[in-house]
């Protein structure tokens, strides 16, 4: 289990993630797992006593899910409850989070038949209500046309085929596995924090492998028509692996923030959007710039943001920009110490990917950066996919 | 300075009021390094009709102004743009506006007092010209845009549209295109005269401070010494009961969303702390994750996740808004209003009901960011956030199930469904 203690919280935050390499065969099953555990457990054997136990627990809340992180699939648990000083009476929040991970109700060597059915349809609708969201559905399908045939591109809640073959034998059997085989990483986040167990397992093997899949660039153009006022504009752009802490800097003098190129051209410059910036995936070696504009803009848009990328590359980066771009990650990475939920993310992510970082010396090499570094950088950052989610002309 | 301490939360809050009127809150927390700062006036997108102090004439300003004011006032004399100088500093600065409000804001965990100097001189230095209002329009109406294809959005002024009949709540707060195409500068420098004077504004400070030396810090940084007289604003008569029992939207969604409105007697809004408490156990008794109503309709695959559920008050309007999604929204709706209906407060809800909201409470005090936004949007309205914790103990289940009758039995709903 791993510690990490703060004084700045009225509450402590425990997790447990249980981390798989995703493939596309396994990626609808296991998002499926977290929704059937959180229905019932032998001793909370349906939603309404867990929901009782945790309102009782003075509003305890208890989360769950799964996540993409590079090419793993994580399914995550919190739970979330008042440190001890404010609990008029002491819980014992751990032994309820370790009940809903690692002892379901079972029935006939499987799921509780019911729950598997009734999640089964939630995770259709929300696969078939993808398209709600504007904003994340067309950077999801970017992701998905930039990564087309690699582990990157599976959808996290995988595909409606591959669901209907689902049934709660088969579910429970993926579900021993991955309990015997997953990595296991336990955090909790608070003071006076209790401990974790974690069930005895029989399997030494571990599943994961640092290794990023090799993507091929792609060169797409993909225009996808929809009923929308404002069309989404997504240009995904492939980095070097390393240096993480350049890119970074170099994907903040682009696109985050007020300060950087995108957001002055495309918005105060040439008014063609009220928002545009772009965000780095550090361990998929990708950046994704992100915009909406009218549908009939849209040469003049890509073309603004490829003038942006050039810039870059021909050293076109003023101090003031090289300077707020900087301060932007650092002032936003020493925020992490103010949310519980960021903490556990940050070394989660550090522990997975081998590199055990403390906060503060990831902040450092950030500032050891210089503008040299970043002009040097930018000559190796390639454009690989643009996607446009647009309506009628 | 008023001090109100709560042991029980080990929080204190400290209220001053300054000579020229202005509010000043500080929460003060040890152990963060995070500072946040946030300072809004009453003046939000109702406010489109007002009698301008100066001249005593009445005035009405074209729908959307008060947003458009928030977006100008980053600008400057000498070109500058605060939003991005406060940026450069490493400072998340931002603004918005709502219904009753517009705020400034910023947290960081450097250069508190160099943001400090650029928020209160750029809140106090208005700078407009036809140009630079001109430039604006064509961002707001990208804005404006962005909302148009937000199916929440669609669905809440659907709701206000169900609710109200003249109330200027109904009305999108940064206007339609059309009405944004007659702002002017002059109308942007009426309202600033008249709503940006700190006898109508409230600044929350939350962080690692002495709130003594906090609060001289933020009066040295003040232009106006003199008090105002007070604004009167206008508003349309609005008519008892609602306007429209239902409205739909189509945007072409899969999932279809609802949210169900009850409209509330502003007369009968005497204690709103109390009154929000009670409600939050009337629903989370009867409509929570606990509720045999919400096991009813997860089991039978109408609803996915707990309802969301809300009390917005303010001197001109009262609601209870329950929103969701459901493949059928209308049969949801039925089985809501018949079990708000039918059913009253256990004493075994209540009590687990209590807890939880207690619980809710205590965690807002995790982030100053949390702490400063609560403590604002409940100064506007009058309120001292610091009641909730103690008000949760005085209730009591005859109260609640007073309110129960009186706003859920006795009231007619509306339904808004975005599909």
């Amino acid at each position: 289990m791993n510690i990490i203690k703060t004084e700045t919280f009225k509450t402590n935050l425990y997790a447990i993630f249980l981390t798989v390499p995703m493939n596309k065969d396994t990626v609808t099953i296991n998002s499926l797992i977290p929704a059937v555990l959180r229905r019932g457990t032998e001793k909370y054997p349906s939603q309404l006593e867990i929901n009782k136990k945790l309102e009782e627990m003075y509003g305890a809340s208890f989360n769950c899910g799964v996540d993409k992180m590079g090419d793993y699939q994580v399914l995550k648990f919190y739970i979330e409850i008042l440190s001890n000083k404010y609990l008029p009476e002491k819980q014992n929040a751990t032994k309820f989070l370790e009940e809903l991970v690692f002892n379901p109700l079972v029935e006939n060597n499987g799921f509780k038949r019911e729950y598997v059915d009734q999640e089964k349809e939630n995770i259709r609708r929300i696969i078939e209500s993808r398209k709600d969201n504007k904003a994340k559905y067309s950077l999801d399908r970017c992701i998905e046309e930039m990564f087309e045939g690699e582990i990157y591109g599976l959808y996290k809640f995988g595909n409606v085929k591959d669901l209907e073959k689902i049934d709660e034998k088969k579910l429970y059997e993926q579900y021993k596995k991955i309990i015997n085989e997953a990595r296991i990483d336990c955090f909790g986040c608070g003071k006076e924090l209790e401990n974790i167990e974690i069930p005895v397992r029989n399997s030494k093997e571990n599943l994961i492998k640092n290794e990023i899949q090799k993507h091929e660039i792609k060169n797409k153009e993909i225009k996808e028509k929809m009923d929308v006022t404002q069309g989404k504009l997504i240009m995904g752009l492939v980095t070097p692996e390393e240096p993480k802490s350049v890119i970074s800097v170099y994907n903040t003098i682009l696109g985050g923030g007020a300060n950087s190129k995108l957001f002055q051209n495309v918005r105060e410059k040439e008014g063609l959007a009220y928002s545009a910036g772009s965000s780095y995936i550090r361990r998929k070696n990708a950046i994704f710039i992100k915009t909406g504009i009218e549908t009939s803009n849209y040469k003049k848009a890509v073309e603004i943001i490829k003038k942006q990328l050039e810039e870059m590359k021909n050293g076109n980066i003023t101090d003031d920009e090289f300077n707020s771009g900087k301060k932007l990650i650092t002032s936003s990475l020493s925020l992490i110490q103010e949310s519980q939920e960021d903490l556990i993310a940050y070394y989660f992510d550090q522990k997975l990917y081998d590199e055990n970082l403390e906060l503060n010396k990831y902040i450092e090499n950030i500032e050891k950066v210089s503008k040299n570094d970043v002009i040097n950088l930018a000559k190796d950052i390639k454009l690989d996919t643009i996607y446009f989610l647009h309506g009628e002309e | 300075m008023k001090i109100i301490k709560n042991n029980k939360i080990d929080e204190s809050v400290y209220i001053e009021t300054l000579e020229n009127g202005m509010k000043i809150i500080v929460v003060p927390k040890k152990n963060t390094k995070k500072k946040y700062v946030i300072w809004a006036t009453k003046f939000g997108s109702i406010d489109n009709n007002f009698i301008e102090p100066k001249t005593g004439k009445e005035i009405k300003v074209p729908d959307g102004v008060a947003h458009y004011l928030e977006h100008k006032m980053f600008e400057n004399e000498n070109g500058i743009d605060s939003l991005y100088k406060m940026m450069a500093l490493g400072l998340d600065a931002n603004a918005y506006t709502t219904n009753d409000h517009t705020a400034f804001l910023f947290a960081g965990t450097d250069n508190f007092y160099e943001g400090l100097d650029e928020l209160m001189n750029y809140v106090q230095s208005p700078y407009f010209t036809d140009q630079n209002v001109e430039k604006e329009r064509g961002i707001i109406g990208q804005e404006i845009g962005r909302y148009d294809d937000e199916p929440d959005w669609k669905l809440y002024v659907n709701t206000m549209d169900c609710l109200y009949t003249n109330n200027p709540i109904k009305l999108d707060i940064a206007g339609t295109v059309e009405s944004i195409s007659k702002i002017t500068k002059e109308i942007l420098y009426s309202c600033y005269n008249t709503f940006y004077h700190p006898s109508n504004m409230v600044m929350c400070i939350s962080g690692d401070f002495e709130p003594e030396k906090i609060i001289e810090e933020v009066k040295k940084r003040i232009k106006t010494k003199e008090k105002n007289e007070e604004i009167k604003r206008i508003y349309p008569k609005e008519q008892k009961g609602i306007n429209k029992k239902q409205k739909e939207a189509n945007m072409g969604i899969n999932m279809p969303m609802f949210m169900i409105g009850y409209k509330d007697e502003l007369e009968q809004c005497d204690d709103v702390v109390k009154k929000d408490l009670a409600i939050q156990i009337i629903l989370n008794s009867l409509l929570g994750k606990t509720s045999k109503i919400y096991q009813e309709l997860y089991n039978d695959g109408l609803l996915q996740t707990s309802l969301d559920i809300s009390y917005e008050y303010s001197k001109t309007y009262a609601h209870v808004l329950i929103a969701g999604e459901s493949t059928d929204p209308k049969k949801v709706y039925e089985k809501i209003e018949q079990t708000l209906k039918k059913e009253n407060v256990s004493e075994e809800d209540f009590e687990r009901s209590k807890k939880k909201i207690y619980g809710d409470i205590v965690t807002e005090y995790n982030d100053v960011e949390e702490i400063g936004r609560m403590y604002l949007s409940d100064a506007i309205k009058d309120i001292n956030s610091m009641d909730y914790i103690d008000k949760i103990d005085e209730i009591d289940i005859e109260y609640v199930n007073e309110i129960l009758n009186k706003l859920f039995k006795e009231n007619e709903s509306v339904l808004s469904i975005v599909r």
